[in-house]
């Protein structure tokens, strides 16, 4: 060991050495993992980053060996765990389901992706943690409880003992992820593994997990392997970070140099092709502006980049605040394309029989605002915010409760037959999930087509389809892709698929609702990129609508914050961002990860304090 | 706990209050329509009972007597009053013999009374409805809870066996059985385990391949239960089949869900997490299946009551339609659909109660 820290602080607790999982499918044996090598000193978090098919929760249930077998299996490699309760050193990968056992939910622990599906539905919250205890330690049933109750004080469960009778339906998915973390702590594991842990949270609910973890891990002494695909997350919790990609490890270094000074060029490009908060770009830069896949697999550096560093990348891009003036300037001249009055849309709740009515959930409460022709609009807020319902009401997809909705100066609240129809073509909207909106059994070429049919746009199919291979072409497939069904594309794909769909109307205004949220990064950058082009080309007005501020910032003019079904704050985006009015739209840019080395100094001064103090502490 | 109880306390009586308020409709629904459609029905009580030979007045007595001479409407109406347990009748010792009635208000020659339903008599026997179904419903009610209670003991094991060993030859096995045992038609089946159990192996089953729950001789009347093994296994076996298949595919379902890698990560034992986090998710279905079938092997089946000739409720509303015995007919089909009724709220409640998220409504 290195001589220039004390021993104890280099005490490796997990050695994972040229780990090797592969799965067998239809399409031959897959590498999930492949020759991965890492170590954890003890108290330190590792920080694994990746996107989707990276292998990072692979890697996790490798060691956990919770790989569901025999479809995947470690094909090689060696995990070493010094496991506490055993009193030696394990190979996992060789280790019996009965040693595993012991390991599992003792030594190593583990939190989930979706706290909304991670705890049983039938047990109650303190059951589940309970049972966890009883499990591995010897107590009675009455300490078991206490110690329950004691961990939901720690985890910062508000009253904890209803919380204990609580059914996993019942609290929020803060609260589930917080019951996760006191059921992985219940033991005192020495590796606790978070896999995605606030990825299905809200900005602020994220923050607050992420805060928790901070603490326990400085109290707690244990090791952490944190995955996430959100380099800004991992900025705040890692002190080690490894890079993911398709299996392999692409780089692997201390926090502070991966984001300073990261050397892969996948790296490179993940860190550039988040949209920030700080300045505003034209275009957001991608992966293989950065990175090429050669014939032989392996991964290089683009021969003539277009940006040599990170920091290129968002010089070359920058918006200057003239120019984004003077766009404003311009957008305000025109009549507005879309003027919402006093919008409401309430959801009735069914009377119990001994109670009182009780009042509606008000989804959408009293809001107005104007679109501009051209402009983009960002609808923020976390979710419950009324968002969604906002955007839907807006296309009359559900009717809403009041107020008045005006479309290119016709009050359109009233609209039936042959007008709906004609709205429905100005008016369109690009869902989540890009997975779900297209149907499995019709090919993209004939999803395409079909709106066209149904409005009468063209003269016949051979005009349409002509269409449809120009369309795919604007949203950068290939013609040759007509007659393939959805399931052959990846996700990216498909939401351009979508798009597409969408444009076949030659619609005027668009809707995009969480459009990328269920994209990777990068897959993200590129859709993001495409929507503004085809803003730019279509003459078309977006409301764009997400919970991920630093995406509406990038793309929108303007922003309207909406909290409970109310408009929060509106005005221009960089308004927002520099001086936020309103308490709740500080708290919601205050939550967001930003990944700046600034933060990171903090995060690591703040971890290296408290170590101090806790060794003071344990000194006296 | 007791503060967690209440309410849903609260929500179970008014729950169960309405659901019996709902099912009172759908058993007036009931006998309404199986009442008229007996008399669109072709074919003439009365004929049965007197034969072809009888005279016209013999006829028009009979006729009379069993109040066929009135309208429909008012057939039915009077129906609806023996049938109610609030009704009105004129007082008389006869009527007070007949419905064994408390008078609540007297009306002048009229009354308003209380009492217990009143089916009226068989047209044949001239026995009473009531007594008959008690005769019958013993031995249908024993043969339908075994047989049920065995299909879904032996279904949900097989069942979780089968998910657990998926894409195993004993999985398959499971499974091709079963379809097997969905396909067979019951009559068949009963006929086939009949002639081999109860004939050809006669000498090593020591079963009998017809019998009685209860059997009469000379001595009196005795239990057998020997003689429910067979009818009870035939009528087990379609259950069965479909439950396997349905506890298979939910557990499939739920084995694949995240608590269970939870439940995992935690070093349960492999069988602590089937039995205490799968199987409880898992069970839904599989109660849907149980409670229609329980219910329809209530009301009686016929062809394995035929063929075993096991005197139970299938077999007698059989015979009451080819009598065309009125009473009986409404009879057990009021019944029926009472037990309907009462299994589906049964059922509600424990859906509640094994999934938390299910609220009664």
């Amino acid at each position: 060991m290195s001589s220039f820290s004390n021993e104890e602080e280099n005490e490796v607790i997990l050695d994972v050495r040229n780990l090797e999982v592969s799965f067998s499918t239809d399409n031959g044996i897959i590498k999930a993992v492949d020759n991965i090598s890492f170590q954890i000193p003890r108290g330190k978090t590792l920080g694994i980053v990746g996107e989707s098919g990276s292998g990072k929760s692979v890697t996790s249930l490798a060691i956990m060996r919770l790989i569901q077998e025999p479809v995947g299996k470690i094909t090689s490699g060696e995990i070493w765990f010094d496991s506490p309760t055993l009193k030696r050193k394990i190979n996992l990968a060789k280790a019996t389901p009965q040693e595993m056992r012991e390991i599992r939910g003792k030594d190593i622990a583990m939190v989930f992706q979706e706290p909304m599906t991670s705890l049983n539905p039938v047990y109650t919250c303190g059951n589940q943690v309970m049972e966890a205890i009883l499990l591995h330690e010897n107590v009675t049933k009455k300490e078991a409880y206490d110690k329950t109750i004691e961990l939901f004080k720690k985890v910062r469960l508000p009253r904890p003992k209803k919380m204990f009778n609580s059914y996993p339906h019942e609290i929020s998915g803060g609260q589930k992820q917080r019951v996760m973390i006191s059921m992985a702590l219940s033991c005192n594991p020495r590796l606790l593994i978070a896999d995605e842990p606030t990825t299905a949270l809200d900005v602020t609910v994220q923050a607050a997990i992420l805060d928790l973890l901070q603490i326990l891990h400085e109290d707690k002494d244990v090791s952490i392997i944190f995955i996430t695909h959100d380099l800004g997350v991992i900025a705040e919790i890692a002190d080690d970070v490894m890079v993911m990609y398709h299996g392999r490890m692409m780089e692997k270094d201390d926090v502070w140099n991966i984001f300073d000074n990261p050397q892969h060029p996948y790296t490179k490009g993940l860190l550039a092709c988040r949209p920030r908060l700080d300045v505003q770009m034209r275009v957001l830069p991608v992966i293989d502006d950065f990175m090429e896949v050669t014939e032989d697999d392996s991964i290089i550096e683009k021969a003539n980049h277009k940006y040599a560093s990170v920091g290129e990348a968002l010089l070359l891009n920058f918006v200057t605040e003239d120019e984004v003036e003077e766009r404003n300037r311009e957008l305000a001249q025109k009549p507005p394309i879309l003027e919402v009055k006093k919008l409401k849309k309430y959801f009735p709740i069914r009377k119990g029989l001994f109670q009182k009515r009780p009042a509606p959930i008000k989804a959408v409460d009293d809001v107005s605002f104007q679109v501009y022709p051209g402009e983009t609009i960002g609808l923020v807020g976390e979710s419950g915010s009324g968002k969604t319902t906002l955007g839907r009401t807006i296309m009359r997809l559900i009717e809403p409760t009041g107020g008045s909705i005006i479309f290119e100066n016709e009050r359109i609240n009233d609209f039936k037959g042959k007008n709906m129809r004609k709205l429905r073509r100005d008016m369109q909207i690009i869902f989540q999930d890009p997975y779900s909106s297209l149907n499995p059994r019709i090919t993209i070429g004939d999803a395409i087509l079909e709106p066209m049919r149904l409005h009468g746009i063209l003269a016949n199919n051979r005009q349409r389809k002509d269409r449809v291979i120009e369309l795919l072409e604007t949203v950068s497939l290939k013609p040759e892709h007509y007659n393939r069904y959805p399931h052959e594309f990846s996700g990216g794909q498909r939401q351009r698929v979508v798009i597409a769909r969408t444009l076949s109307l030659n619609p005027k205004f668009i809707i995009c609702d969480e459009s990328v949220s269920a994209l990777d990064v990068s897959v993200q950058a590129q859709v993001l990129n495409l929507l503004n082009e085809l803003k730019d080309k279509f003459n078309l007005t977006y409301i764009f609508i997400s919970h991920d501020l630093s995406v509406v910032k990038f793309m929108s003019d303007r922003l309207i914050v909406m909290n409970q079904g109310k408009i929060v704050e509106s005005d221009y985006a960089d308004n927002i961002y520099d001086n936020p009015k309103e308490e709740y739209t500080k708290k919601l840019i205050e939550a967001i990860p930003k990944g700046t080395l600034e933060d990171i100094r903090k995060a690591q001064l703040r971890r290296r304090l408290g170590k101090e103090k806790k060794n003071n502490n344990s000194a006296t | 706990m007791s503060q967690c109880n209440s309410p849903k306390k609260e929500y179970m009586i008014g729950f169960i209050l309405r659901r019996l308020g709902y099912g009172i409709m759908v058993v007036l629904g009931v006998v309404f329509v199986v009442f008229f459609l007996f008399h669109v029905l072709p074919g003439d009580p009365v004929g049965v009972l007197v034969g072809e030979h009888g005279s016209k007045e013999v006829r028009e007595n009979i006729t009379k007597d069993l109040g066929l001479d009135k309208s429909l409407p008012v057939q039915f109406a009077y129906y609806l009053n023996d049938l109610s347990p609030i009704s009105v009748h004129t007082d008389s010792k006869a009527h007070q013999e007949k419905y064994k009635y408390f008078t609540l208000l007297p009306m002048g020659k009229r009354t308003l009374v209380v009492k217990y339903p009143y089916l009226r008599r068989s047209y044949r026997t001239n026995k009473k409805v009531s007594e008959i179904l008690m005769e019958n419903i013993g031995a249908t009610l024993v043969l339908a809870v075994v047989s049920m209670f065995f299909a879904t003991l032996i279904g949900i094991v097989f069942g979780i066996f089968a998910a657990l060993n998926q894409n195993t030859f004993v999985d398959y096995s499971l499974v091709t059985i079963s379809v097997l045992g969905i396909s067979t038609p019951s009559f068949v089946m009963a006929i086939t385990i009949s002639v081999i159990f109860g004939y050809y192996l006669k000498d090593y089953t020591g079963l009998s391949h017809i019998g009685s729950l209860w059997e009469t001789s000379v001595e009196g009347t005795t239990l057998k239960l020997k003689n429910l093994i067979l009818p009870a296994t035939t009528l087990a076996l379609r259950p069965l089949a479909i439950i396997v298949q349905l506890t298979r595919s939910s557990m499939l379902d739920v084995m694949s869900q995240d608590y269970i890698r939870t439940a995992r990560a935690k070093g349960l034992l492999f069988y602590r997490v089937v039995a205490k986090h799968a199987l409880k998710n898992a069970l839904n279905p599989v109660i849907t299946a149980v409670s229609g079938w329980l219910a329809s092997l209530m009301a009686g089946t016929f062809f394995i009551e035929y063929v075993f000739d096991w005197k139970g409720l299938g077999y007698t509303i059989i015979k009451a339609v080819e009598d065309r015995d009125l009473p009986i007919i409404m009879g057990t089909t009021i019944f029926i659909a009472c037990i309907f009724v009462v299994i589906n709220i049964l059922v509600d409640i424990l859906y509640s109660t094994i999934d938390p998220r299910i609220k009664l409504k």
